[in-house]
């Protein structure tokens, strides 16, 4: 009897899913291009700038709370006068629309490589410096660690873009410079502050910057955005 | 001498004049340069971008200082140490400073300030960092156009806009989403829209015949909202098409429920009719055959209803046709309270259990009282009263159900208990018993002077007036005078002391007058003794008491009857005709059926107020006279 209404349960499941038997189920094992079902071109670039959009604006979002814990009211609006410069300005980045107008697509989506490397170990610096101050609130530690996840995550994207848009080999060099970012361990706690908070707003800029190149290139792709 | 004079007076006027001149001169300038200074400190108020090429700063000059100030603009980029001033202040318009495409560079922080100079001094502004990828407000979409589109079904708005023609969309430097909204011509609140990065949008959600108003703003993945395009406005045609479906589905739901709710009260029409009209029960009278009557045999019928001892065939019993009394019993001050909400139908009930004995026997006569008194007091005209006097030839009065017969006003009872106190001794409750009693039956006679009441203190009422419907017009009694019937109150009140004297108030009282009005006016019968001592004509005693019949449905037949005392049941009867006062109106007809019957009695009886009769009978209401004997 028990037997029965199991049998009976498990009958009507069956005759409902039976689509689920003829799937194949396969692992994504991208070894071998041609075997593997892989995404549209138009589908990576999207998913890429919507990545890169978030990245954008939860970068603001850390900017903002750090900006709002840590650094005096005065000092808020004069952040490059602290002496501190982007470490992404002696990248080659093209920096205005007529510019950019100039440049290819590789150049565009290679700029927007390199800023992505030029980042990452910044981030992570951020990361431990933020655990030296006193009282940084948990969502700023979280979002900061979030940002240098999702950041790598963009460079396997950008990488995967690379290879489909510009059919070239996989890009292994690292455009990351250790002395790009000069840590100076004895700065006391005022200059600590501006230079974290200098990290901060570069990182927010330069978001923003990778989330307009990769749109401009996706507008190239699709040849009128309009 | 001549000659110089106006000349020297002219140039010393002039002189003085420029003294004067120059003093107020001197004194003008004094007061102006204390308000000379150095300039107020200018503000910048914002900088704004309209298509991430190009950027525009104002600011807000501050105070004067009263001298012309001049106001330049200066700015460093991205940490350079190199001072550059605005380009152009006169393209956007007055305190602004205009940045070309030139000079624009995105994701470069301007350190931007603004200078304020006069004659005085120089005044700064507080330095404000901008970068032009974050202070990008667009211009509002151009192009709004709507139209109406219909598609077999219901009508609705087609928007369409373009971007504003400055900004870069078609490569993507600048991702633009719009926001519309719309309203009704009539209303205040708007309803919004979001199309996304969309040129077009479909509004489905208007009404037909009304006109409506839109707008567009536009704003850039960051940046800020534009201002709103203007208004655009469309009339939206008459549509009936759509709405015709809309009532055609309505009048066919409707009906059907109609339908239905028709088919539901056919099948329940019955029990519904019994639920709102019920049936009216029918006469049910006790004894009576229906059949016999469907028969045709209507004597039979009838005959089942009569009781046989009315009239009395024979006299041999003479116990048998006594008068019935009905008790009324007094005996103290609980029983003078009030009970409440008993109703006619108790009284039958209480009245049926009571034996026929003499006494209070079994009888609960006193809750019968205060039942007829409250009857009394509240109704007058009592509209459910169904009863019909029957007289039974023993015991008291049977009230039957009978709707044929109402009897419009029966006051049966007087109105004893009602009025005094649970704590008022006896005799005071018996004298405003009195009082009560006469003021009962004398005002509703409307004859009674005041007089009567002050001696008649020591009277009670036990004189019950029956005052039938005018389907049973008074039977005429002689006895029209008032002064007859204040006697005949008197009588009657005296009686009720011999009540109190004996602790049983138990009068008898019987049927002395009815009045035009169909009241039957009661007397109550006298002791032996008093009647011997107040009656002059005391040789014959007649007593109708005996209700014989009723004749004609409207006359009630007394008969003469021998008396018997059960304890003082003899009367005086006098035959005395009052003369009538004024106020024997009420009886002007019983004057004037006087003259049919000789045998017309006044029965009278002599005042003896001081003398309590023993009044140890019953008294019965049932006794009505009859003209004829």
């Amino acid at each position: 009897f028990f037997f029965k209404i199991v049998f009976r349960t498990v009958g009507r499941w069956v005759v409902l899913l039976w689509p689920l038997l003829l799937i194949k189920c396969v692992p994504l094992d991208c070894q071998d291009e041609q075997s593997c079902p892989s995404i549209s071109q138009e589908k990576l670039l999207d998913r890429v700038i919507q990545h890169a959009e978030l990245i954008y604006r939860v970068s603001e979002d850390s900017c903002t709370l750090f900006e709002e814990m840590f650094v005096p009211f005065p000092l808020r609006l004069q952040s490059n006068q602290a002496g501190y410069a982007c470490i992404t300005k002696a990248l080659p980045i093209p920096s205005s629309r007529s510019e950019i107008q100039q440049i290819s697509d590789q150049y565009l989506l290679h700029s927007v490589l390199m800023l992505v490397r030029s980042w990452i170990e910044p981030l992570v610096y951020l990361q431990t410096t933020l655990e030296r101050y006193d009282n940084a609130p948990d969502l700023l530690l979280n979002k900061t660690k979030w940002l240098s996840e999702k950041l790598l995550s963009l460079e396997q994207g950008v990488l995967v873009l690379i290879t489909k848009m510009l059919n070239e080999g996989m890009v292994s060099t690292s455009y990351s410079d250790p002395s790009l970012v000069q840590y100076d361990m004895q700065l006391d706690m005022l200059e600590s502050i501006m230079r974290d908070y200098t990290l901060f707003n570069c990182f927010k800029k330069d978001a923003h910057k990778m989330e307009a190149f990769l749109k401009l290139l996706k507008c190239r792709q699709t040849n009128n955005c309009a | 001498m001549l000659i110089r004079g106006p000349v020297e007076t002219r140039i010393k006027a002039v002189t003085m004049m420029k003294e004067i001149i120059l003093l107020f001169l001197l004194f003008y300038m004094a007061c102006g340069n204390t308000s000379f200074g150095p300039p107020g400190k200018p503000t910048l108020t914002n900088c704004r971008s309209p298509e991430k090429e190009t950027f525009t700063c104002w600011w807000k000059p501050g105070s004067d200082g009263g001298l012309p100030t001049i106001y330049a603009l200066f700015y460093l980029k991205d940490n350079s140490d190199t001072l550059y001033e605005c380009p152009d202040y006169h393209t956007a318009g007055k305190n602004s400073c205009f940045f070309n495409k030139n000079e624009t560079s995105v994701w470069v922080n301007y350190n931007i300030t603004v200078v304020a100079t006069n004659q005085i001094g120089r005044t700064f502004s507080d330095p404000v960092d901008v970068d032009v990828a974050y202070i990008v407000q667009p211009h509002t979409p151009e192009n709004v156009t709507v139209n109406v589109m219909e598609n077999k079904g219901w009508p609705f708005l087609r928007v369409s806009w373009e971007s504003p023609h400055k900004a870069d969309i078609r490569s993507g430097w600048i991702t633009l989403v719009y926001e519309l909204r719309s309203r009704m011509e009539g209303e205040v609140e708007w309803e919004e829209h979001f199309p996304g990065q969309q040129k077009t949008f479909n509004i489905f959600s208007i009404r037909s015949g009304s006109s409506y108003l839109l707008q567009v703003r536009c704003k850039p993945d960051h940046g800020f909202w534009s201002e709103w395009s203007s208004t655009t406005k469309i009339k939206v045609p008459e549509y009936f098409f759509g709405e015709r479906y809309l009532w055609i589905l309505i009048a066919v739901f409707s009906s059907l429920v109609f339908l239905i709710l028709a088919w539901i009260l056919y099948m329940n029409s019955r029990s519904l009719k019994n639920c709102i009209l019920p049936p009216v029960p029918g006469p049910k009278i006790k004894g009576f055959d229906h059949q016999s009557l469907k028969n045709g045999s209507h004597k039979d019928s009838f005959n089942s209803l009569m009781i046989p001892e009315i009239p009395p065939n024979s006299s041999s019993n003479y116990e048998d046709l006594l008068v019935e009394y009905l008790e009324v019993f007094i005996s103290g001050d609980q029983e003078l309270s009030m009970e409440e909400g008993k109703d006619m139908q108790d009284f039958k009930s209480e009245s049926s259990t009571c034996d026929s004995d003499s006494g209070r026997g079994s009888c609960d006569s006193q809750t019968l009282l205060t039942d007829k008194c409250k009857e009394v007091n509240k109704d007058e005209l009592n509209k459910n009263c169904k009863e019909t006097l029957e007289i039974s030839h023993r015991g008291g009065l049977i009230y039957e159900d009978s709707t044929d017969t109402c009897n419009e006003r029966v006051k049966t009872w007087p109105c004893l208990p009602q009025y005094a106190s649970s704590h008022v001794p006896q005799m005071s409750s018996l004298k405003m018993v009195k009082q009560h009693c006469l003021s009962d039956t004398l005002l509703a006679h409307g004859s009674l002077s005041s007089n009567a009441h002050k001696h008649n203190e020591s009277f009670t009422s036990t004189y019950w007036d029956f005052s039938l419907s005018n389907k049973q017009p008074s039977q005429i009694h002689p006895q029209t005078s008032k002064h007859l019937q204040a006697h005949s109150d008197i009588n009657i009140c005296k009686l009720t002391n011999e009540i109190h004297t004996t602790f049983k108030p138990i009068q008898y009282v019987e049927v002395q007058t009815v009045n035009e009005e169909g009241m039957v006016l009661l007397q109550p019968v006298e002791s032996v003794q008093s009647q011997a001592e107040g009656c002059p004509h005391a040789h014959h005693r007649e007593d109708y008491s005996k209700v014989k019949g009723v004749r004609n449905g409207n006359t009630l037949l007394l008969e003469r009857g021998v008396t018997v005392t059960e304890g003082g049941m003899d009367w005086c009867v006098c035959d005395k005709m009052e003369t009538s006062s004024n106020k024997e109106r009420d009886y002007m007809s019983a004057n004037t059926l006087k003259h049919q019957d000789a045998s017309m009695k006044t029965f009278t009886m002599p005042f003896q107020e001081q003398k309590p009769p023993t009044a140890n009978g019953y008294v019965d209401t049932a006794m009505m006279f009859s003209v004829s004997m």
